[in-house]
């Protein structure tokens, strides 16, 4: 038997728990969840949904399997791991032995340093909040009730969705940004500038290369922002969306190897404890941490397997390359369609081995940029772009061979969109098929009529077409009324018989 | 004098009249016939159905393999004699369950539940399985878990025509079943057809021109596109609350294990574009009757079954038409389109590993004692479960497996997946004997083949897709020498010396099946071969009459209740995990496999037709420009495709019509044109189905013999 803590219950914590009773067979396992909140797991990325309101807050819950192996402690916050002991101490001074634990205690909102915020660490003037929890979402919620403007500070993905969930509720919204471009490290300036476009449509403002210089009160709550240039938005809600930081504290306090995250190897194991791992938004891995919920659970997938292959003695699983990539961002925002993956965004190196293509079409809100290298697609930026992004994002995540010429990548996709079939029957040369069901081509059928055939049935009777699915019935109806037609116009008339008495000649 | 019956090959058993085209002749001129699901129409298959009658190659004489290795005619005496001896003998050095049998979908009612009983009565064997396990097993089990009763469409295909929208999941209906797209044509004009499958297949066509929508999920993610349905359904307030309130449990557990599949994650995982995977959602809700629409349809084939996760697809699908409160309400349900002739009787009478007649669980002691009873025989003689059909023929000829096989109505060697491994294992055998009317590739490794007669060629019954029992009705006579399986396996029976009745009367065996399914999930209590001659439409359950009342059968199931303990469907939560088969840099390309609309399954019957052969002669690879590009492929190329499993060669038909990432093959074909050398064999952790329509493989020119003179 191996005991197993996890600190965190959180969207990666939580996974990782189904993960591993999936892939526990031989019943090993016993685990035990200490989580922070007092609730059952939910799903964080639709917080912003829950704020657009096209979520309630009840449809976010996550499974938690019910298993004799689990015991979760909800509402229980780890105070100290005695690595010594293998223990983890709770708030409660509950304390709990591991074999193995797995940190997954997630990021918190980055707070920045503002005059007007207060002190570090104290409480925020009334109308200020952050985007990270359930009681964040309420709170913001509460709070739209009666602040008519709003400032959202930070133009990443989070800002924007919530900016334009704030829209939705007929709040006037300024995004604050100082970055040249919005969501910079998934946008260049002229994919911004699309997307701001787009903001304009929406009537939300937007304030991009501009940053917050002080957070004006009074009375204890936001009145406004004043910003570097000097300016000055009044607001009485003001939402952070600055980036966040990942809850580090409890390992470093363990004096486990602590940067910006949780230090771990390619195993996910902490690199100077093997008996402790970190996932999801408090870890950094070697290739480094996105914050993207997929890394997490992708995590939380190689963890579990590697965790119960290794307790079955098995080889440890091959990490080949074909593990699905995980940086792609998706905005989840009405009328802001935005998807990037991999090479985007501003601050892009050089790379001579890259073949980059881009068309850009602004007014009518689409922009679409390939990267190709080495016969796989390593980047796109996609604004506006529908089923496109979508496939795009299957060729990228699967690493789909593509030809080197991005040129093949994007024009047949961007051009299919706009494709029509020529589906009159009349344009149709005589080897095409009418009649599926029972390969009837229009030569056959022309034929027919030019023997005699007036109508569906009689058609039918000569050739079989009309009598599987029907579905050519307005083709062959189409057909007659063309022979009908010719027989009124005087010269076809003449072709017409000459038509059937070739016929007649070859057939006899 | 023509004779009123049904077509040979799939489930929708289009009505069809035959005339024998001269006194006394073998072949019949054969006429669409008017019947309410093909409307007098017949497909270029059915059409041309009566050319398999007089097939140049038909077998028409008991062949033994002899000591040259050839097969030789022999007289039924000798073959029947050697059979019955060889399986004694082996059946007493390795006992019961060294000798094995597979069945097919293909038999009739009568041929399937008396194939159930030769197996456990006359051999004692607990191996027996059938072909219905590539086809039918994942949407049966889904539907017995959820709904505790899996009849295809539990509702008469017409009904679909009174729908605003239906959701049809992994069926090429176009191509595999035509005349029923007819049903189709209303809600066509409403803008509701929406078809999910990787490639723009005929059926995925017929959404192009009016307002209906495809989508193009990646190959093996169809259950994720099915959470992601499911999840807008809920965090839209969409679904019936009413009806999950007082007609289902579990809404609890399912809510919840749809909260991770938002539309932005389910368009990363499918492919298909957030914005759609919406609008299906919300297109399903609009027709569905708690939001004041005429109703809508969920509907399943093998695209999305034949998956190492199609239990859990199927139960996706379920679950979505639970929440929209479709299922148990006239005008709206899920359905599975059965594929085979009987492919739904196939799987109630007996032929499955796990099963007795009446869809009864073979581990279940009343089920048992009740069987026996009609069988005559001690329950404690019956045997228990056995191998599902993988496992069955992963097994034979290995130590302690099964050293005999008897095939029924089924051409393993074309139809399986990791098609070479399990001719491997045929070989292996010590005795193989296939009944069957053509030499099939399976025939052709048989140590003894039994001709057997065909459709027209006999009478009996068969439960078409949509559970109705329709009567299958002789109107030529068969080559002299060629015989019934019933006649088979009463003779067989005699000289293996088992007890019981061993009757060669379609009728008299049907009315046993009768009495054997009473009390059962698949009752067919009050049905018989005479009521059904009065043309009327029974559909089953329908238990025999109780104080004289004659049950009317049952066109829609579960409109009052569910056939479980509390009488509520319930609400199963799935996971989704992907196929079995992950791309790999060797092999980038993801293989679908389906059919085309001239070949039935291994093709031993449509490639003995001339006019399918003139129209489609060979097997070929779909491929998308943007990938034959990069290979160098060209129209017409032939092109290689290899897995772990095995290579096979094909003609390229370059299309826009398919993912750029995947490829399509059809599976009609044997030898090195055979695609089942290679898919993949894992299968459904629950049903037992293998993973046919999706695999991996590597995709390249195939270069012809470069020799250096």
């Amino acid at each position: 038997m191996t005991r197993l803590v996890v600190v965190g219950h959180g969207m990666v914590g939580s996974r990782f728990v189904e993960d591993l009773l999936d892939r526990d067979v031989a019943q090993r396992y016993r685990i035990t969840v200490l989580g922070a909140e007092d609730c059952e797991p939910y799903n964080r990325v639709l917080l912003s949904e829950v704020l657009a309101g096209s979520h309630s807050l009840g449809s976010i819950f996550l499974p938690t399997p019910d298993d004799p192996r689990l015991l979760v402690h909800q509402g229980m916050t780890a105070r100290a791991i005695d690595r010594q002991d293998r223990v983890v101490v709770a708030d409660d001074g509950s304390r709990h032995r591991y074999d193995q634990l797995v940190l997954a205690t997630g990021a918190s909102a980055r707070i920045p340093g503002l005059p007007g915020l207060g002190p570090e660490g104290g409480d925020l003037p009334r109308g200020v909040h952050a985007l990270r929890t359930v009681d964040d979402a309420r709170a913001l919620l509460a709070a739209t009730l009666n602040s008519p403007r709003a400032v959202v500070l930070g133009a990443g993905v989070l800002g924007l969705e919530a900016a334009a969930a704030l829209v939705g509720r007929g709040i006037d919204v300024t995004v604050v940004h100082p970055a040249p471009a919005l969501m910079e490290r998934q946008l260049d300036g002229t994919a911004s500038t699309v997307v701001t476009r787009a903001m304009d449509d929406l009537g939300m403002h937007h304030r991009v290369g501009v940053g917050a210089a002080a957070v004006l009160t009074r009375d204890g709550a936001v009145i406004g922002v004043r910003l570097t240039d000097g300016s000055v938005i009044e607001a009485g809600l003001l939402l952070l969306s600055t980036g966040t930081v990942a809850n580090t504290s409890l390992a470093a306090a363990a004096a486990l190897p602590v940067d910006r995250g949780i230090v771990v190897g390619h195993d996910l194991a902490c690199v100077t404890d093997p008996r402790i791992f970190a996932i999801g938004d408090c870890a950094q891995p070697p290739s480094g941490a996105t914050g993207l919920v997929a890394q997490g659970w992708d995590q939380a997938r190689q963890l579990a397997t590697a965790l119960t292959a290794a307790a079955l003695r098995l080889p440890p699983p091959r990490r080949d390359s074909a593990e699905p990539m995980t940086d792609v961002v998706r905005l989840k925002a009405r009328g802001l369609d935005v998807v990037t993956m991999g090479v985007c965004g501003s601050a892009r190196d050089k790379d001579p081995t890259h073949r980059t293509l881009r068309l850009s079409d602004p007014d009518a809100g689409r922009h679409v940029e390939v990267v190709v290298a080495g016969g796989v697609l390593v980047g796109a930026t996609c604004i506006g772009a529908g089923q496109v992004a979508a496939d795009l994002v299957s060729a990228y995540t699967r690493r789909i061979p593509v030809p080197d010429d991005p040129a093949y990548v994007l024009l047949p996709a961007l051009a299919a969109g706009a494709a029509l079939h020529g589906s009159d029957p009349l344009n149709l040369p005589p080897e095409a098929t009418v009649c599926r069901c029972n390969g009837v081509s229009r030569g056959v059928i022309d034929d027919a009529v030019a023997a005699g055939a007036t109508s569906v049935d009689a058609v039918a009777a000569a050739t079989r077409a009309t009598t599987g699915c029907g579905s050519c019935r307005d083709d062959v109806c189409a057909l007659l009324a063309s022979r009908a037609t010719d027989e009124v116009r005087e010269p076809l008339v003449t072709a017409g018989k000459h038509t059937i008495h070739d016929h007649e000649t070859a057939g006899s | 004098m023509s004779t009123a019956t049904h077509c040979p090959y799939c489930a929708l058993q289009c009505a069809q009249s035959l005339t024998p085209s001269a006194p006394g002749g073998r072949g019949v001129q054969v006429e669409g016939r008017d019947f309410p699901t093909n409307r007098g129409g017949l497909c270029q298959k059915g059409w041309t159905s009566g050319a398999v009658l007089t097939a140049a190659d038909r077998l028409t004489a008991p062949l033994m393999r002899s000591d040259d290795g050839e097969l030789h005619p022999v007289t039924w005496e000798v073959a029947l004699d050697h059979v019955a001896a060889r399986l004694a003998e082996i059946r007493a050095e390795s006992g019961a369950d060294a000798v094995a049998v597979f069945g097919g979908g293909g038999l009739t009612n009568e041929k399937a539940y008396q194939l159930g009983k030769f197996a456990r009565v006359a051999l004692g064997t607990a191996n027996i399985d059938y072909n219905g396990r590539f086809c039918m097993s994942s949407a049966a089990a889904a539907a017995n878990r959820s709904l505790g009763l899996d009849r295809g469409l539990p509702f008469p295909l017409t009904d679909l025509a009174g729908a605003d929208a239906v959701l049809l999941l992994g069926s090429n209906l176009s191509e595999t079943m035509p005349p029923a797209v007819a049903h189709l044509a209303d809600v066509r004009e409403r803008g509701g057809l929406i078809v999910v499958d990787p490639r723009r297949s005929a059926t995925a066509e017929l959404t192009v021109d009016r307002a209906g929508l495809h989508l193009q999920p990646v190959p093996g993610t169809d259950l994720a596109v099915l959470l992601t349905l499911l999840h807008v359904v809920i965090a839209e307030g969409l679904a019936d609350t009413a009806y999950v309130q007082e007609r289902t449990t579990g809404w609890e557990a399912v809510t919840r294990s749809v909260a991770a599949w938002w539309p932005e994650r389910g368009e990363q995982v499918t492919g298909v574009a957030a914005g759609t995977l919406r609008r299906v959602a919300r297109r399903l809700a609009a027709a569905s009757p708690s939001r004041g629409g005429r109703g809508a349809y969920v509907l399943t084939g093998r695209g999305v079954e034949q998956s190492s996760q199609g239990t859990d697809t199927v139960t996706a699908a379920i679950n979505l038409a639970l929440a929209l409160g479709l299922v148990g309400r006239e005008g709206s349900g899920y359905g599975a389109v059965t594929g085979q002739g009987n492919g739904q009787g196939g799987r109630e009478h007996g032929q499955k590993s796990d099963q007795l007649p009446g869809y009864r669980m073979i581990d279940d002691p009343a089920a048992r004692a009740q069987v026996a009873a009609v069988w005559g025989v001690d329950p404690v003689s019956l045997p228990g479960k056995g191998k599902p059909a993988v496992q069955l023929l992963a097994s034979l000829g290995t130590p302690g497996g099964p050293r005999a096989l008897l095939v029924h109505g089924s051409n393993l060697v074309v139809s399986a997946p990791d098609a070479t491994a399990v001719e491997e294992r045929l070989r292996s055998l010590d005795l193989l004997v296939v009944c069957d009317v053509v030499p099939s590739e399976t025939v052709l490794l048989a140590d003894v083949v039994l001709p057997v007669t065909q459709w027209a060629e006999e009478e009996g019954t068969m439960t078409s897709l949509e559970g109705r029992v329709i009567r299958r009705r002789k109107a030529v006579d068969p080559p002299e020498e060629v015989r019934s399986e019933l006649w088979i396996w009463s003779e067989l029976a005699q000289r293996l010396g088992a007890s019981g009745v061993w009757s060669t009367e379609p009728a008299t065996v049907f009315d046993e099946l009768a009495l054997a399914s009473a009390g059962g999930r698949a009752d067919y209590g009050g049905v018989s071969h005479a009521r059904l001659d009065t043309g009327e439409a029974v559909y089953w359950p329908c238990p025999a009459p109780v104080d004289g009342t004659i049950h009317p059968g049952t066109p829609r199931p579960f409109l009052d209740t569910f056939p479980t303990v509390d009488g509520l469907a319930r609400f199963v939560p799935v996971r989704h995990r992907g196929p079995a088969e992950a791309l790999h840099p060797a092999t980038q390309v993801h293989l679908v496999t389906g059919r085309v609309l001239q070949h039935y399954q291994s093709g031993a019957q449509t490639r003995r037709v001339a006019e399918l052969v003139a129209a489609q002669p060979e097997p070929f690879v779909e491929i998308h420009p943007l990938l034959a590009r990069r290979l160098g492929v060209e129209d017409g190329m032939p092109v290689r495709l290899t897995s772990a499993r095995g290579d096979v060669v094909a003609r390229a038909r370059l299309t826009q019509d398919i993912r750029p990432d995947t490829v399509f093959m059809p599976f009609h074909w044997s030898g090195a044109g055979s695609v089942n050398r290679v898919t993949n064999d894992a299968t459904d952790p629950v049903s037992g189905m293998p993973e046919f329509k999706v695999c991996a493989v590597e995709l390249a020119p195939a270069v012809q013999g470069r020799s250096v003179a």
